[in-house]
């Protein structure tokens, strides 16, 4: 490039001159440029476009013998020297001197000419209107920012490189109690817990790369409590500077407490504060592995609890449950699970033990137990029986093991109290064989597998027969009939008589309808149907009601037998049941009369209308002693109530009976139990109406 | 081209060529390609991390600083950086940029260097750093200037190695010396440095706080006269303390100064070692 600029005549120097020389430059009226030359040693200012003129403020003819320095009124010599250099451009910003005498601060640009005497210089306002205005919006943008992160009340980080913080706002500063000196830079990170920081620094590197990313982190206060926290980073990017990173904090603390109390209340009993039935499960379900035979478990049911709870009231049992509990925990070994299983029971769970430990710490607990305790002034010795059972190969879940040590808890408690027995293998089959014939038993009450036979009750009179009654029958798919005296039993054990009572009635209802369809008016007259002591309750008399519409039959064609011992359970509550039955219009019988032992006075204030004799006296009656049934047909008689002698096995039998003023008669020699339809056949024969 | 005829300078001083002095930066440079390269584009607004750590993989000395710096104590990342880019990130494009510089000039070749160079630069560095948010600046931006202000210092005793050691033997206070240097060299060492930066694109945000640091009337320079007391305070044997309020137009109080020196003595030494490559 061969370029000469000299202080041409003319007023102007061609623009396109000035354009070569500034490489890239386009010359334009906006673009401040001037040129300087070396006159006499010193550098002064030659020429000037339109551009320079405006920002400049000399006329061109004044600004055409400036010399440099006062243009740039900081440059020492040597600042001069630096900015007008031979062999390269140069770059400064400076204060600039305007005519008026005021300075304006610019970026310089000096590009030397090939001779190295002259130079252009271009001059850009650093505070032009444009720059000025932009500015303010980054100004007012900043300032949105810092309002919107100071004032806002989510703790906030802003980082400036790696994990050093350049903002934190005042709601991180109060979450951590700290000042914000304190935190800027790398000092937020003693905030972060030794253990969660390794965490943290990992994800701000991810966030850093690019990533959002969140983190549980625990924070230290400066008082020395704990806020556990979420934090949330976010990558942020600065053109020319590199990756930093957002984070914000979420104080979970009082969420995670309220948390952890209700799963606290949800798996542990309010009033010991020991775990419950559901953290027990819990607890054996994680350490059982089938075959591996580490686990035992003892179960305990505090003997006469009851008493203590009925005699000193229920503060007082609670009081002992509470001590029950504190025995329990200390007289096991570190690491034992002591849970309360419900009500009196507790379960204790040991790991690593054979059954002569398990039995030993069952000794051990007992004794401890055993200790008095006073309670309402009276010292309480509180016995448990205790069930142990150690883990084998039969056992293939953690409920299995459970069960089984409830199991030897009640072969203990049936041992009499005060006992520890260790499951045996007899004793878990059978356990296990009557727990199926539950769930079998519920399956088939379900299904309406529980069929009904109807046996002819007989006017004692006239040999007519006058009603049924219906006897439920079980006959197992695989274990065929299974005996009433097998499956009744269980049925009130485990809680399955509402549902079986409820079968018999509906069935019964069903079956006398059909009758009615079937055979018109040689159709049984009334049907019996047994109650049992569980059903004894308000619900029975609705339920009667219900069955009754649901077939449309008349309270008149139902009988309901109760026996004595359930009336003897809770007279008062049976008393009214009755009362609601009878004025449904049902009738009452008491069934297996005289085996239970109700009080006279009492029989007469029940709304009854008739008492079935028990079998056993009828028995009786072969071997010449008719003294009970007599009895009781007397005070029937005398009570003005009928009476149904049960087990009529011999013609003799009945003739007695007949003898002894009994009224109606049922059993096996009069006529065997037979299914609804044989009924309908066998009434229609033998049978006429008695209505 | 000499300078003769500037400020009054000691009898008897070599002849200086500030023209020469800034054409041995351009050989330097010429000699570092990396880092020049780095130098250059680091500041471009379009420059990745990606960009940044390809060209600095060839530097290996120069990498090997950028990843020491990144896992020291001053970023806080305990060791978790372990690749080129992932340390260019973490470190920032400038103060990549400012290591490179640091090369280019052998910055890096304590031989050339006045005594306690890098002793008082850490100090500076740091002290600046930690003080940036008192003065409503980056720490980023302060730590790199800091790094870098004795650049100046360094050329003028690359150059005139006997004169600048008796300057400075002369002068134990830095603002005493830079009244000397610019009786000298007529420049002083912080306007060279400034100069320097510049012409290499630093921005001038950046850069134009090298030039107000003895004009007591500009709270622009408050931070770097702050941040020179600490460095004087703690590598200038039997230093006359300068009242920290003074300086900073009552921004400081010298209780202030307490932790920022300690934090200061306890970075120090890791600060040097990756700028140095030790």
């Amino acid at each position: 490039m061969s370029v000469t600029v000299s202080a041409a005549d003319d007023d102007r120097v061609p623009p396109e001159i000035v354009s070569s020389v500034f490489y890239s430059a386009s010359v334009s009226d906006n673009l401040a440029l001037v040129v300087a030359e070396m006159v006499a040693g010193r550098p002064r200012l030659s020429w000037g476009n339109a551009g320079a003129v405006d920002l400049l403020g000399y006329g061109l003819d004044d600004l055409r013998a400036l010399p440099v320095d006062q243009l740039f009124p900081s440059l020492g010599g040597g600042g001069l020297r630096l900015l007008l250099r031979r062999e390269r451009t140069a770059r400064m910003t400076l204060p600039v001197r305007m005519a008026s005498g005021a300075t304006v601060e610019a970026l310089v640009t000096t590009t030397p000419a090939p001779s190295g005497r002259m130079w252009t210089i271009r001059i850009v306002s650093a505070t032009n209107e444009q720059e000025r205005a932009l500015r303010a919006t980054a100004d007012a943008h900043e300032r949105r920012f810092s309002t919107l992160t100071e004032r806002s009340p989510v703790p906030t980080l802003l980082s400036e490189q790696g994990m050093r913080l350049a903002h934190v706002n005042d709601a991180f500063c109060s979450l951590v109690g700290r000042r914000a000196e304190q935190l800027l830079g790398t000092g937020w990170i003693d905030t972060v817990h030794e253990d969660d920081l390794d965490t943290v620094i990992e994800r701000v590197s991810a966030a850093l790369d690019g990533g959002e990313v969140e983190t549980q982190a625990r924070l230290l206060r400066q008082d020395g409590t704990v806020r556990t926290t979420v934090i949330r980073f976010a990558h942020l990017f600065t053109p020319g500077v590199g990756a930093g990173f957002v984070g914000t904090i979420e104080d979970i603390t009082d969420r995670l407490a309220f948390e952890a109390r209700l799963a606290h209340q949800a798996n542990h009993d309010p009033l010991t504060g020991l775990p419950n039935r559901t953290l027990l499960a819990q607890y054996v379900a994680e350490r059982f592995g089938p075959g591996r035979g580490a686990l035992a478990c003892l179960f305990l049911d505090l003997d006469n609890f009851k008493v203590v709870n009925d005699s000193l009231g229920h503060t007082a049992g609670d009081e002992l449950l509470v001590e029950v509990a504190t025995r329990l925990c200390t007289a096991v070994r570190p690491g034992d699970l002591v849970a309360r299983f419900g009500g009196d029971e507790f379960v204790v769970v040991c790991e690593d033990v054979d059954q002569p430990a398990a039995v030993a710490l069952a000794e051990r607990i007992s004794v401890e137990l055993a200790r008095p305790v006073r309670l309402g002034g009276v010292d309480v010795r509180p016995y448990a029986s205790v069930g142990v059972t150690v883990q084998t190969e039969e056992h293939t879940s953690a409920d299995e093991l459970i069960r089984d040590c409830d199991i030897a808890m009640y072969q203990a408690k049936a041992g009499g109290k005060g006992r520890i027995t260790v499951l045996d293998q007899q004793a878990r089959e059978n356990a296990r064989d009557k727990l199926r014939l539950v769930a079998e038993l519920r399956d088939a009450i379900e299904r309406r597998e529980i069929t009904l036979l109807y046996q002819p009750i007989f006017d004692a009179a006239d040999g007519r027969p006058v009603a049924v009654e219906a006897l439920a029958r079980w006959t197992h798919a695989e274990r065929g009939p299974i005996s009433p005296a097998v499956f009744v039993p269980l049925a009130e054990e485990s809680g399955l008589v509402p549902a079986l009572g409820l079968l018999v009635l509906d069935e019964t209802c069903r079956q006398l309808a059909e009758w009615d369809r079937m055979v018109g008016p040689a159709a049984p007259p009334r049907a019996n149907v047994n109650v049992s002591a569980p059903q004894l309750d308000a619900n029975l008399p609705p339920q009667v009601a219900e069955a009754l519409e649901r077939h449309g039959l008349a309270a008149s064609r139902i009988s309901v037998e109760i026996t004595e011992s359930a009336l003897m359970k809770d007279p008062d509550s049976a008393r009214r049941v009755l009362h609601q039955l009878r004025d449904l219009g049902v009738e009452l019988a008491i069934d297996d009369f005289g085996t239970g032992y109700s009080s006279l006075a009492y029989l007469r204030h029940l709304p009854v209308d008739c008492l079935k004799v028990d079998r056993s006296f009828v028995a009786e009656l072969a071997h010449g002693y008719a003294e009970i049934a007599s009895a009781v047909i007397a005070l029937a008689r005398s009570l003005d109530l009928s009476t149904v002698a049960e087990g009529v096995e011999t013609p003799e039998q009945a003739a007695e009976l007949v003898r002894l003023g009994a009224t109606y008669l049922q059993g096996f020699s009069l006529s065997e139990p037979m299914t609804g339809r044989q009924t309908a056949t066998w009434f229609s024969s033998h049978g006429e109406s008695t209505r | 081209m000499t300078v003769t005829q500037l400020t009054p300078r000691a009898e008897g001083a070599p002849v200086f060529d500030l023209e020469k002095v800034l054409a041995s930066i351009d050989t330097m440079a010429a000699q570092r390609p990396v880092a020049a390269q780095i130098v250059s584009v680091a500041n471009s607004e379009d420059t990745s991390a990606t960009v940044l750590s390809r060209i600095l993989a060839s530097d290996v000395a120069l990498a090997s600083r950028v990843m020491k710096l990144a896992n020291s104590a001053y970023f806080g990342m305990r060791g978790r950086v372990t690749s080129l880019q992932f340390a260019v990130t973490v470190v920032g494009f400038t103060t990549v940029r400012t290591m490179a510089t640091v090369a280019l000039t052998e910055l890096d070749d304590e031989a050339r260097l006045p005594e306690d160079f890098w002793d008082v630069t850490t100090s500076l560095a740091l002290a600046a750093s930690t003080l940036a948010p008192r003065f409503g600046e980056r720490p980023q931006d302060a730590l790199c200037i800091g790094l870098l202000a004795q650049m100046g210092a360094a050329l003028l005793h690359h150059n005139d190695p006997d004169g600048y050691g008796e300057l400075v033997a002369g002068h134990a206070d830095f603002s005493g010396r830079r009244t000397a240097e610019l009786r000298r060299y007529g420049i002083n060492s912080l306007r060279l440095t400034a100069v320097a930066l510049e012409q290499w694109g630093f921005p001038h945000g950046m850069t134009g706080r090298l030039n107000v640091v003895d004009d007591y009337t500009s709270p622009e320079g408050g931070l770097l006269r702050a941040a020179f007391e600490v460095a004087a305070r703690l590598t200038t044997e039997g230093y006359d303390a300068v009242p920290i309020v003074r300086l900073t137009y009552g921004q400081l109080r010298e209780d202030d100064l307490v932790p920022v020196l300690d934090k200061v003595r306890a970075d120090a030494d890791e600060l040097r070692r990756a700028m140095l490559g030790d």
